[in-house]
């Protein structure tokens, strides 16, 4: 039986700084420890952020994923989207317009709930078939 | 009767061509701020709009170009890379009592036409065709206009417009049926910093009959002089390297983007479909895609959207040019104080017998 933590919604500050990253991770840093993490980041509060503040965005996705959890943004401004392109992190991350999206999609894309599959690789398209059809 | 030309450089030189026909909205405000130069003094693969368009006025021999700048618009006056001798550069107060002064001045120095033109109103049409269309035609004021809309482009005629104050220009032109010029040629207004990023891929994409500066290194790749590729760099053409630019290893030059002089773009970045302005540093492993960067401060085309990054490591002015930028906000806060309104002393109000 699969079982996951509840979706932590959290706001992220106005200045997305060192200090105030640091100040957030302190925060958020319990949280991120339990078994399956399931996080939104709602960013609809920033108004700057800098390297420090993709940095922390960054560590906290990593900490996520270790616990095979996930990170999901939700109501990213166009500065704050500009700023995490330019630092080529924007295609790391799962992004919602709204925070109820990014917290729905955690439920749908449950493991659970998905079908079980065999892997990509494995027949009938598998190498040997394509052999066979050469 | 010789020719001369009045280019205008400012938030006024607007006001002016507003008023004189129907231009399109402004949001100069905006983009301003952003470059902290008017747009038609932004370098656009190695040479500003404005010498582009003196460029185009030598060409027909024309005598005399005055370049008026309005005061409040800039406190720097726009600097040229080859100055030629016939511009004169006069910044001024008031833009409607300027050009009627320097009509005025032309006609006393035998000089009976001018053009007169907003600096960021660009055209290719043949200017000596639309000269001789406006002298057939009898009228003081002969206005261009191409598919959308009245350009900010006259010729007038400096002794029958002075008269009248140049009240013409003030007026809708349209209305007093003064004869219209249809330039069916490349135009580019530059009212946004959208049309920067649409010049300059006109110029490398050669839409346009202008063309960028420096040298042709292979086809589509322009590098001007001092500008430095490192061997394992990529510029895709077409594209433009400055003067004294530097693309760093492993980085990435794409989709007709153009690094103007002084710039330096770091190792391993990507600059896509964008515009680096003059003295511009870009950090390490970046993806700069459809946007315009000036110093620290990045417009996103895409998501129209000014960003200004506080991390000098991302982004930032070279070092000379932050040198020149707290000499430039120094200019800028002694023309504001010169500009306030004298306050009347205290003695003065002291001494006033009818306050007393």
């Amino acid at each position: 039986m699969y079982t996951r933590a509840p979706v932590i919604v959290m706001e992220l500050p106005e200045q997305l700084n060192h200090v105030e990253a640091k100040r957030f991770l302190d925060e958020l840093q319990p949280l991120l420890e339990v078994d399956r993490p399931s996080v939104v980041l709602d960013c609809s509060q920033i108004k700057h952020m800098d390297s420090a503040g993709v940095e922390m965005l960054l560590y906290c996705l990593e900490q996520a994923m270790k616990r095979d959890g996930d990170l999901k943004l939700a109501a990213i401004s166009p500065a704050s989207a500009v700023i995490l392109e330019l630092m080529r992190v924007d295609r790391l991350f799962e992004v919602f317009e709204r925070s109820e999206e990014a917290v729905r999609s955690f439920q749908i894309f449950a493991p659970a709930t998905v079908a079980q599959t065999q892997p990509w690789y494995a027949a009938p398209y598998g190498l040997t078939d394509l052999k066979a059809a050469g | 009767m010789g020719l001369g030309a009045v280019l205008v450089i400012g938030a006024k030189s607007q006001e002016v061509a507003r008023d004189g026909g129907h231009s399109s909205e402004l949001p100069r405000t905006d983009s301003e701020d952003f470059l902290d130069v008017p747009l038609e003094c932004v370098e656009v693969v190695g040479r500003s709009l404005l010498e582009r368009m003196i460029e185009r006025l030598i060409a027909i021999d024309v005598e005399h170009i005055s370049v008026l700048v309005e005061a409040k618009s800039s406190a720097v006056a726009p600097s040229f890379r080859h100055s030629p001798e016939k511009v004169k550069v006069r910044v001024v107060a008031d833009m409607a009592v300027a050009i009627e002064e320097q009509l005025a001045g032309y006609t006393q120095s035998g000089i009976g036409h001018s053009f007169i033109t907003a600096a960021n109103t660009y055209t290719e049409t043949d200017l000596l065709d639309l000269f001789c269309f406006h002298r057939e035609a009898r009228q003081p004021v002969t206005r261009t206009f191409d598919r959308d809309g009245c350009l900010d482009l006259w010729v007038v005629d400096c002794a029958k417009a002075q008269p009248s104050e140049l009240v013409i220009l003030k007026k809708n032109v349209d209305q007093t049926g003064a004869p219209r010029y249809f330039i069916r040629e490349y135009v580019n207004r530059l009212l946004h910093p959208r049309d920067v990023r649409r010049l300059a891929a006109d110029i490398l994409r050669r839409n346009c009959e202008t063309g960028a500066s420096g040298k042709q290194v292979r086809p589509g790749v322009w590098i001007d002089d001092g500008g430095e590729v490192h061997r394992r760099a990529r510029i895709v053409a077409p594209a433009y390297v400055g003067c004294a630019s530097k693309v760093k290893a492993d980085a990435l030059i794409t989709r007709f983007s153009d690094i103007e002089r002084n710039c330096c773009v770091d190792s391993g970045t990507v600059i896509e479909d964008s515009s680096i302005l003059a003295n511009t540093t870009i950090g390490i492993c970046l993806d700069l895609c459809h946007s315009i960067a000036s110093g620290n401060k990045l417009w996103n085309l895409q998501r129209d959207v000014a960003v200004e990054i506080v991390d000098p490591k991302v982004m930032r002015f070279t070092t000379a040019a932050r040198k020149l930028a707290v000499h430039r906000s120094e200019r800028i806060q002694a023309t504001e104080e010169a500009a306030k309104p004298e306050m009347p002393q205290r003695w003065q109000i002291e001494n006033n017998t009818i306050q007393e």
